[in-house]
């Protein structure tokens, strides 16, 4: 009797895959095949605001000699790496805050954290343009009390990282709480009996065992950051120009949508680097990770 | 005491309107085995906290080794702690958690790798370096937790409910582990349980606490035998719990008016004729035995200086070295008594007399009366 029902009944992988596909096919038509696109596109060529298939590598040979190119990608790099530096530093202790002392306000403050995504990213620049522009709340009260604005603070390349840490910075703070919340700091208490000063706790303890939480975060801040397009764009001046800005423009102003696409490559394997370099530093069993890892 | 390991003078703790800790005072030994028994909720494992420098004692001060250190942060007392969730560090191997004291010390990695080896070796997990925690058993973890606690030879080793999460076999096996580790390192060790059996078997002395206060302290033989109060009658060892009213008082004993009879019971501090009281008597201080032909009806006698009652056996618990009679006396109460199981051979519902020496057990004024 038995025999004949489980002889009927479908293989576990192959029922989960009927509820899996639906999503997995979603994903593989909307993510990687514009991906794919871009790949073939950046070795055609554009001309005119036309698009014609003779494969060759020019827009790679334009990205790779031409200074402008390179000059925009290393301040993109340089500036996502202060931006995530700066995210990691102020975001961990409002995180470790949040969790450690939130008590029962401890989700509220994390919803909270999502507060500025009640709006547009654009609208909150502008916002912030409001705010540290020349006329600008900072500036203005400046020049109210007499004394000579900011100058850094407008349309620089300062400006621009700073709304880079004003938008992403939520994003540090909750991978880290995320984190944070599942980390036992009675831990901590163990260490300082042991003789660990409260510094030396964070460092053995606290910090190794919330690295997965922490190196999402910066994944989560350096990777939009690296491909920023909005703040330089609203917050920095003409020497603000970023990687992502100038491939914008590839698509829009001026319609060299091969080239456009082959920056997207370079940007996709820069951010897959980034991804890669993080990877072996996150050991499943040395971050005190619970979850059985099936092999 | 100039020497003692552990000085406690008053110190309380409060939080918010509980007194957790209240003005407890205490001298520990060097050499000694302390257990602090009690109730959950009882103050035990605050006041462990207190002396780790987990929590600041409102009041009073904490003396280690004849320093001071009510105002010294934990990594600044130089003693080892044990925790009932072993809590070892997932993210390092068995050998990196055990040497974790030391390398806080900046103890040079040679004098570290011999200490490591000694601790390894005095605990059995020799092998284990390697393994990471969740790679280990209860016992194993334990038995980490334990080597971590003591590898660097603290000035006190505090144990909070360490066996608890182990299953029983093991437990009485670590029981004995550690009063073995206690003895040959001779650092004192303070012990905190809500098991009775695990403070009598491990420790030297023992102190009963219920809400912040010690209600006994003293040798573990004297507060078995010799429990200070009603709590410690019910909470350590095994006792009948009678309840009855002084009759007549007769030096150091005095007659108990109980379920239509009388026993004689040692006499409560100040206790006058008529009091109400509560008697205990302990299951192994009990004696079984079949009622003879004339022994019907009794119930409550003193006879010969023995406390006899009659009644009748309702079930044998079986428990190996000894068996619990269980055995309902006509108005209904239980009397448990623990003997031999192959001295008697009885039946359940075989008539039976219990017998007791007079005056021994414990009796104490009814609490509230």
């Amino acid at each position: 009797m038995s025999g004949l029902r489980s002889g009927k009944r479908l293989h576990p992988e192959l029922r989960f895959l009927g509820l899996a596909g639906p999503g997995a096919a979603f994903i593989v038509i909307s993510l990687l095949l514009p991906l794919l696109s871009i790949v073939v596109f950046s070795f055609w060529r554009t001309e005119s605001y036309e698009l014609y298939a003779d494969w060759n590598l020019d827009n790679y040979r334009t990205l790779l000699g031409e200074a402008a190119y390179r000059t925009f990608f290393l301040r993109s790099l340089v500036t996502a790496a202060i931006v995530t530096a700066i995210c990691l530093v102020c975001g961990w202790p409002v995180a470790y805050f949040i969790a450690r002392w939130g008590g029962r306000y401890r989700l509220l403050l994390v919803l909270l954290l999502a507060a500025p995504f009640f709006t547009g990213a654009i609208l909150r620049i502008t916002a912030l343009q409001g705010l540290l522009g020349p006329i600008g709340l900072v500036n203005m009260t400046l020049v109210e009390l007499g004394l000579p604005p900011i100058e850094a603070l407008m349309y620089t390349q300062l400006a621009s990282g700073l709304g880079l840490v004003y938008l992403f910075i939520s994003f540090m703070v909750t991978a880290i709480y995320l984190s944070l919340v599942n980390f036992n700091f009675e831990l901590l208490e163990v260490a300082k009996i042991n003789g660990a000063k409260p510094w030396r706790a964070f460092i053995e303890i606290t910090w190794p065992l919330n690295w997965i939480g922490t190196a999402i975060g910066i994944v989560l801040v350096f990777i939009p950051c690296l491909a920023n397009v909005v703040t330089p764009r609203f917050l920095g001046g003409p020497d603000a120009t970023s990687f992502g800005m100038s491939l914008s423009q590839q698509f829009g102003e001026t319609g060299t949508w091969a080239l456009g696409s082959a920056m997207g490559v370079f940007l996709f394997l820069a951010s897959f680097a980034v991804i890669l370099a993080i990877w072996p530093t996150i050991k499943l069993k040395r971050s005190g990770f619970t979850g059985a890892v099936q092999q | 005491m100039p020497n003692a390991a552990l000085e406690l003078d008053s110190v309380t703790r409060r939080f918010g309107p509980v007194i957790a800790v209240d003005r407890i005072s205490l001298a520990i030994e060097q050499d000694e085995f302390f257990a602090l028994l009690g109730p959950s909720g009882s103050g035990k494992t605050t006041m462990l906290r207190l002396i780790a420098g987990l929590e600041q004692p409102d009041e009073g001060q904490v003396r280690i080794a004849g320093e001071v250190v009510t105002d010294l942060p934990p990594y600044r007392r130089g003693v080892g702690m044990v925790f009932q969730n072993f809590l070892l560090f997932p993210h390092k191997t068995v050998a990196e958690n055990i040497v974790f004291p030391l390398r806080m010390q900046k103890m040079d990695r040679a004098q570290q790798q011999k200490q490591l080896g000694w601790i390894l070796e005095l605990l059995h997990l020799q092998g284990l370096e390697a393994r990471y925690p969740n790679e280990l058993s209860g016992g194993q973890q334990q038995r980490v937790a334990l080597a971590r606690g003591l590898i660097s030879r603290p000035a006190l080793l505090l144990l909070d409910e360490p066996l608890a999460n182990l299953d029983r076999e093991l437990r009485s096996e670590m029981e004995v582990e550690i009063r073995r580790y206690q003895k040959e390192l001779k650092i004192p060790f303070v012990y905190v349980t809500h098991n009775q059996e695990e403070a009598l078997t491990m420790s030297d002395r023992i102190a009963v606490m219920r809400n912040g206060r010690f209600e006994q302290i003293g040798a573990k033989t004297e507060i078995y035998t010799n429990p200070a109060s009603a709590f410690v009658a019910a909470f350590v060892g095994h006792a009948n719990r009678l309840d009855g009213q002084l009759s007549e008082i007769d030096g150091g004993l005095a007659r108990m008016n109980w379920a239509g009879g009388q026993l004689l019971v040692p006499r409560p501090a100040d206790a006058k004729s008529g009091d109400r009281v509560r008697y205990f008597i302990k299951h192994e201080d009990l004696e079984v035995t079949a009622a003879g032909l004339n022994g019907g009806g009794l119930n409550g006698h003193v006879a010969n200086d023995i406390n006899q009652v009659s009644g009748t056996l309702r079930d044998i618990i079986f428990k190996g070295q000894t068996a619990n009679y269980i055995i309902t006396l006509p108005q209904g109460t239980d009397l448990v008594v623990s003997d031999t199981p192959r001295t008697i051979t009885l039946k359940p519902s075989d008539p039976v007399i219990v017998r007791w020496p007079a005056g021994s057990g414990a009796c104490f004024a009814a609490e509230g009366a």
